[in-house]
């Protein structure tokens, strides 16, 4: 085969390739801002954070284990001038950092959580601290009860899950054993 | 398309071979390996954007541009895995003979209904997983919500699916070694199943104590498949180093492109950034900044034995042993570096790269075994008859094509 014939070869599996990529991207078009969810609320909670009162928001409720929602923290006169620290202390881990508290990515006039799940059930509290014009203070949402995970065991999903770990483990032990590499010439020796 | 002999035959390979061979054939191989190699991109790509898209923007649908480039990744995989099984199966049932440098050994499938070259038939398989993992991890969603979590199950199993894609390909090009695409393509895919597996590997955060265990499975795949990369190389030293050398440039090209791509991304759709988005690259930054360093390891006993009979075994142990420590104590300090985060505490250190140097022990006798066996992967052995395969065929018999000749 000549090289031309090759790199006309060559630009046809390119193209096909490219194609095949394009096809996929058409075939579906890339989610846009206003695709996005909204994040709505369906239940609130009051906490009071010092001088600064302050609402709770849930976009589901009853909270489940795993179960990922939208949090959104509203002082009652709003984040400008303000900032803060959110501390999630869950029944497994009761020394958690804290970490700022940040607005919400499709909600920016107030602090949230995006899409996010508390891991295990149990009580949970939500300790909070803000600092604004009326200076520093803390304060905590107790209770705040997470209902056992929904679905099926972990066990079942990550069974599930790793099945072409074991395949691939499975299909690499045949073939050490057909080929039984441990016998072979050192590296060095071996045909190259 | 076809996936027969070509006409020049050296080795064992009988008359009649010769005369049920098409000319040329052997050409077609390169641009069926580059398909699957260009699917692995398109994974790489697409993990390392939609990890940071999450990271720095948040916001999450199943059809967001850097997911996408995984599905396509895993479509045009298995598109060309697909066809090239086809295109195999057809030849053999002509009465061909299958040549085994394009994609591997060929083997029957289901019963001998279809006839699949090895690494096309990994490949493919990878790809059609990922597809029935990607109903399982739609389900998941609908139960669970759409949490942006890199470990859950599902995740797991689609990244392991593409893993298994990106194996068939080393395999299909390890197959290609006397092609003159053969042995680097080795190189760049298994630099970019390395690539890839740093974020495979977070799935085991869940057993972190006392010990990183993510740090201590980077390390195991780290010295696996740099072991592996050298000992394929076998008696032109630098397989590993080339490998890790071209883990440093993936690094490099997406320190650059991870955040600029999922940036520009959130400008196209009109979301912000996060609040306190730190725009490290999150998954360049898992990558192990070591891997050079390991790579001349691996290599080391390979460049002093040369003239000799070949490293001892001593000296391959040892440095996979070694290799493993490094990768799986310096994840940490990395971590430290690139984050700010706190150092690991001295037992931690300590525990995470003495089990790092007994997994790196481990994946240096195994990646030495998975060297050996990927240079033998288009050889049918003596008295086994393999679809469309004389038996006694070897990679000895492979037929070189005038272009493809080293």
């Amino acid at each position: 085969m000549t090289g031309r014939a090759v790199a006309a070869r060559l630009r046809t599996g390119a193209v096909a390739l490219l194609a095949a990529v394009g096809l996929t991207a058409a075939a579906t078009a890339p989610a846009a801002a206003e695709e996005y969810q909204p994040v709505e609320t369906v239940h609130t909670e009051r906490v009071q954070v010092g001088p600064y009162g302050m609402t709770v928001g849930f976009s589901t409720w009853p909270l489940h284990a795993m179960r990922s929602l939208d949090f959104t923290f509203t002082p009652d006169d709003g984040i400008a001038g303000k900032s803060g620290t959110l501390t999630a202390i869950g029944p497994d881990n009761p020394g958690a950092r804290p970490q700022p508290l940040a607005r919400h990515p499709r909600k920016r006039d107030v602090w949230g959580l995006d899409v996010r799940a508390l891991p295990v059930e149990g009580q949970w509290t939500f300790r909070f601290t803000i600092d604004g014009p009326a200076g520093p203070g803390v304060g905590e949402l107790t209770g705040l009860t997470v209902l056992a995970q929904p679905g099926p065991p972990m066990a079942v999903s990550w069974s599930i899950s790793t099945l072409p770990l074991l395949g691939l483990v499975a299909f690499l032990v045949v073939a050490w054993r057909r080929v039984r590499p441990g016998r072979a010439p050192a590296a060095g020796a071996a045909s190259g | 398309m076809e996936f027969t002999a070509s006409g020049s035959v050296v080795g064992r390979a009988g008359p009649a071979d010769h005369a049920q061979a098409r000319p040329g054939a052997a050409a077609l191989g390169l641009p069926a390996a580059g398909a699957l190699l260009g699917g692995s991109a398109l994974s790489l790509v697409g993990l390392t954007w939609d990890v940071q898209w999450h990271e720095d923007v948040g916001p999450d649908t199943f059809f967001t541009l850097p997911h996408l480039f995984l599905y396509s990744g895993s479509a045009v995989a298995g598109l060309a895995s697909l066809a090239v099984v086809l295109a195999t199966t057809a030849a053999q049932r002509a009465g061909r003979r299958v040549d085994p440098t394009l994609g591997g050994m060929p083997v029957g499938v289901f019963g001998r209904t279809f006839t699949a070259p090895l690494g096309y038939l990994v490949a493919g398989v990878g790809a059609a997983s990922f597809l029935l993992y990607g109903l399982w991890d739609q389900w998941w969603h609908s139960l669970y919500g759409f949490d942006a979590v890199i470990d859950s199950p599902p995740h797991i199993g689609l990244l392991l699916s593409v893993t298994g894609t990106m194996i068939g390909t080393i395999v299909v090009f390890a197959a290609g070694r006397r092609h003159r695409w053969g042995p680097p393509g080795v190189v760049v895919s298994t630099a970019m199943l390395l690539a890839f597996s740093t974020v495979t590997v977070l799935g085991l955060q869940g057993l972190d104590g006392v010990v990183d265990a993510v740090a201590v499975g980077l390390a195991f795949l780290t010295t696996l498949l740099l072991v592996l990369a050298s000992e394929f190389a076998s008696r032109r030293p630098g397989g590993g180093l080339a490998t890790a050398a071209v883990l440093a440039l993936l690094q490099a090209v997406f320190w650059w492109f991870s955040p600029w791509a999922a940036h520009a991304y959130a400008d196209l759709v009109g979301l912000p950034l996060r609040d306190y988005a730190l725009a490290i690259p999150v998954m360049p930054a898992l990558m192990p900044v070591c891997a050079v360093a390991v790579g001349a390891l691996v290599d080391l006993p390979r460049w002093t034995s040369r003239r000799r009979t070949g490293p001892g075994r001593a000296a391959g142990l040892a440095t996979g042993a070694l290799g493993g420590a490094l990768v799986a104590g310096l994840n940490g300090v990395q971590q430290h570096w690139l984050y700010g985060t706190h150092l690991p505490g001295t037992a931690t250190l300590a525990a995470t790269a003495a089990l790092g140097a007994v997994a790196g022990l481990a994946a240096g006798l195994l990646g030495r075994g998975f060297g050996i066996m990927l240079r033998g992967v288009a050889d049918v052995p003596a008295g086994r008859s393999a679809p469309g395969v004389p038996p006694g065929a070897t990679a000895a018999a492979t037929p070189v094509s005038p272009e493809g000749a080293r």
